[in-house]
């Protein structure tokens, strides 16, 4: 079997050593380094950069992603679990188009998801148009450049991935189950919290991963939809690459983002990498 | 099973919540006006999107690279899983959670560094390939994630049994276990080509002069400003793959 | 480690099969800085195909460019940007003999702060920030002081820029737009902090539509950005400010990487043309660094002062320049200070 098994994984090992950890650790070594004159990345090597994340300004701004992606990811499964609950009791055929139909917007790209939201918000968009022309309101109200704009945005980009797991988990449980529980008096409501809820947990525990980092690393969102007034860590980071040209810092930020991550995921879901794969 | 009341309107709503913007979108996009306010109907945004060959090309290099990182992602992550599956190894499937973790500017950053630094000893350009290896590279976790859900429901005493009966590793692989897989890996394929036809931020960093996909024409589209041929764009997107899920439905039923 | 090895041949063989195709030329620029024959008529000239690719921002370009191979061959930085691609080694040094219309380019840009000797870069266009109103706002604004007048609340955009926000706060308190001292920028970011509740976010170029809409009645911006602005409605006007404003100016740059020099001088000198820079600026309303094509633009354009303001004008006006690192850094730490206010 080993030698199966080692056929087996020496692609996405190669893949993973080569397109992943060594890439990875020239960031860690960034990370070590000094910005130059103009931005570039130079000797002396220094934890000078680790330092400065000791900072209460980048706490605030760590606490606000933080409290962000949490309520997209709180929302997130709230709308995700009914939903999926509802595709896994449908019909077989109707189950895939229902399935296709949580994908579907996801390939207009990104990008494109963001501007029909901003066509939505904006104070000219269809939502102020239509309540303008209707009367209900005199001024346009200002939907778009605030931090509830920002997280409608993350939700619903991010939505399937919180729809495709726990259907997967949902899909699994035994119908019969929910059958006897309803035999056994127990309302619907009943039957959902104390039977199907606990058996769900581990497609709960993915959809959250699913969701809650992309958008702690997120800062397209929150530029376009906040109107670059409310940043996210996902900024900072970007804003050391681009416009501030200090790598070495994004570097720092970023790896203890990642270890942040990691340490959260590990504590709070209980359980390793291995077994979250 | 009987679908509750409340769960069919709360999908109906949540359907709403995901087509109807997008929608909105596309109505506009049959608009005179380049702005909100409905002046009639036209296809001039139509004929400008067809009649930009970079736009063209920029689909065409979408299409290419979602579909080739695609079949490698997945050949790869379904291999991975498999193996990962008869016995763990702690640092890949480490590995492969931590790039699951890793924000995508960052991924695109320390790829872009990599690249850098591989050009100083080879002479080659950023392009199509290096688009692929990095969509590859970022998929086969997402692979992974789907398929070792579907192989935690396998039953491992029938590879067993497979073998009693005299076949080699491989058959039992690939007559037992593979087809047994078969939901989980088109999921994962599904999943892969979404996150590539979808990517900006990776994409971006490592795209050379001749693999520009269509999230970066649109991204540099939408930035300039109200554009209907974005809103365009997306309408033959959204209605041209709606249209191909209901036929491969239709040809199923067959 | 041999896996690793193997990989980096794969990498190679896929290059390997480059295509040895006719003459090509990769150019890569801003949105807008062309004429729509300007392109096309240099390949008919040179029978060469140019790929001709555009962006909205320097980092963008930048992280296109970095890995010093991919594959372009010429891009416009804006002036401030070509130090650090100096460093970087990214740049080419440009052959004069091959630049004879290098003389056509206006006094003022003969020397820029960023290359006084046009060693890597050609002045190509140049811009100023200045505010962009709708004229039914009164008082109209005259300096960046008034950009902090309470009737803007809701209605006002500053540029999603740190240079540019500080520039504005700095003049304001009347300290130069390169300020390095930490005082005043300490001083400057407390007036953008004082601004941000009137703001009703920090755009870039997505600001134009909603001005001409009428979503947003002031911002900052860009003086060719606003020209198309005004272009596109009347309701609105743009001006220098009096307490003065930045100057920035987009040159063309020559890779290092590019395996085709020659080519891209000829590229280079075509667009140095009087003729060509004219039909470019006539046509996408921009300001061209290219003095002896500006008597071929039509009196309007001449006299337009959005796009060529007079000297009294230009007098208020400041290049911007490379900081020191500390100063940088500092610029950087008290930017994010505003974000998260």
């Amino acid at each position: 079997m080993n030698r199966l098994r080692a056929i087996f994984l020496a692609p996405s090992a190669a893949f993973t050593v080569v397109l992943f950890l060594i890439p990875l650790s020239i960031i860690v070594g960034y990370s070590f380094h000094t910005r130059g004159v103009y931005g570039g990345v130079t000797a002396p090597w220094t934890t000078e950069n680790y330092q400065r994340l000791f900072d209460p300004l980048y706490g605030i701004i760590l606490w606000r992603s933080l409290v962000m992606s949490t309520a997209a990811t709180v929302l997130c499964l709230l709308i995700a679990f009914p939903l999926a609950l509802f595709i896994a009791r449908a019909g077989e055929r109707a189950k895939s188009i229902y399935l296709y139909l949580v994908i579907l917007p996801f390939w207009t790209s990104f990008l494109v998801r963001t501007y029909a939201w901003m066509f939505l918000l904006r104070d000219t968009g269809l939502i102020n148009s239509v309540l303008l022309s209707l009367k209900i309101i005199n001024e346009p109200l200002p939907l778009l450049y605030n931090e509830t704009a920002v997280v409608v945005g993350l939700v619903y980009g991010y939505l399937p991935f919180a729809v495709l797991p726990l259907f997967s988990n949902l899909e699994r449980l035994d119908k019969n189950l929910m059958e006897a529980a309803a035999d056994l008096g127990a309302t619907p409501w009943n039957s959902i919290r104390h039977v199907v809820l606990p058996l769900c947990a581990p497609g709960m525990r993915a959809a959250a991963v699913l969701v809650f980092i992309p958008c702690l690393g997120a800062y397209l969102t929150p530029d376009l939809l906040g109107g670059g007034k409310s940043i996210m860590i996902g900024n900072l980071i970007q804003n050391q690459f681009t416009t501030a040209r200090d790598w070495p810092f994004g570097s720092a930020i970023s790896l203890a983002l990642m270890a942040l991550v990691m340490i959260l995921l590990t504590t709070l879901l209980k359980q390793d990498g291995e077994e979250a794969l | 099973m009987k679908q509750s009341r409340f769960l069919a309107v709360f999908a109906a709503l949540v359907y709403a919540f995901l087509h109807v913007p997008l929608l909105i979108l596309c109505a506009f996009s049959f608009n005179s006006s380049r702005f909100t306010v409905w002046e009639g109907f036209s296809l001039a945004w139509y004929r400008a999107m067809f009649g930009d060959a970079q736009l063209g090309e920029a689909a065409w290099n979408s299409l290419v690279i979602a579909l080739a990182s695609t079949v490698l992602a997945t050949a790869i992550g379904t291999l991975c899983a498999y193996g990962l599956w008869k016995r763990g190894s702690k640092w890949l499937s480490g590995s492969l959670y931590l790039s699951l973790v890793t924000p995508e500017i960052v991924t695109g950053i320390s790829l872009l560094a990599f690249f850098q630094w591989v050009f100083r000893y080879l002479q080659i350009q950023l392009g199509m390939h290096t688009v692929i290896l990095a969509h590859v590279a970022f998929s086969i976790a997402y692979v992974l994630l789907v398929v070792m859900a579907r192989l935690r429901t396998a039953e491992p005493a029938l590879e067993d049994a497979a073998l009693d009966l005299g076949a080699n590793e491989w058959q039992a692989f690939r007559l037992v276990t593979l087809p047994m897989l078969q939901p989980g890996i088109i999921a994962a394929a599904l999943l892969a080509f979404t996150v590539s036809f979808d990517d900006y931020v990776i994409t971006s960093l490592v795209a050379g002069v001749d693999s520009e996909t269509l999230p970066m024409v649109l991204y540099a589209m939408a930035r300039r400003g109200a554009n209907p041929v974005v809103s365009a764009i997306s309408a033959v997107i959204f209605l041209g793959f709606g249209a191909l899920i209901l036929l491969s439905e239709r040809m199923q039923k067959r | 480690m041999t896996r690793r090895r193997e990989i980096l041949i794969g990498l190679a063989g896929l290059s390997g099969c480059a295509r040895p195709t006719a003459r090509r030329l990769n150019v890569f620029n801003w949105s807008a800085y062309v004429a729509p024959e300007t392109v096309p008529n240099f390949e008919k000239h040179h029978a060469v195909k140019v790929r001709y690719s555009v962006y909205e921002s320097n980092e963008e370009m930048l992280a296109r460019v970095f890995s010093g191979n991919s594959g372009w061959d010429i891009v416009f930085p804006t002036h401030y940007i070509v130090p650090p691609m100096r460093e970087q080694n990214l740049l080419a040094e440009l052959d004069h003999a091959q630049l004879p219309n290098l003389k056509n380019i206006e006094p003022a840009f003969q020397h820029p702060v960023s290359d006084p000797q046009l060693q890597h870069s050609v002045p190509y266009m140049w811009n100023a920030t200045g505010i962009l109103y709708n004229k039914k706002v009164t008082p109209v604004p005259s300096k960046w002081a008034d950009l902090w007048e309470p009737h803007w609340k809701g209605h006002l955009t500053m540029l999603d820029d740190p240079a540019e926000v500080f520039a504005a706060a700095l003049r304001k308190l009347g300290y130069s737009l390169n300020s390095r001292d930490p005082n005043e920028l300490r001083a400057a970011q407390r007036e953008a902090v004082n601004q941000k509740p009137l703001l009703r976010a920090y755009l870039n170029t997505e600001v134009r539509d909603q001005a001409v809409a009428g979503d947003i009645l002031g911002a900052q911006i860009w003086s060719t950005t606003a020209q198309q602005a005004i272009d596109a409605s009347s309701d609105l006007a743009f001006v220098y400010p009096r307490d003065g404003f930045p100057l920035s100016l987009d040159c063309a740059v020559l890779l290092r990487e590019s395996p085709r020099k020659e080519i891209a001088h000829d590229f280079l000198n075509y667009l140095l043309e009087p003729n060509v820079s004219a039909r470019i600026a006539e046509t996408m309303r921009t300001a061209t660094a290219n003095g002896a094509a500006r008597p071929l633009l039509s009196a309007a354009t001449q006299n337009n002062r959005t796009l060529y303001p007079p000297p009294e004008v230009m007098a208020q006006a400041e290049w911007f320049a490379t900081v020191t690192p500390e100063a940088q850094r500092l610029r950087d730490r008290l930017w994010t200070e505003i974000k998260s206010a």
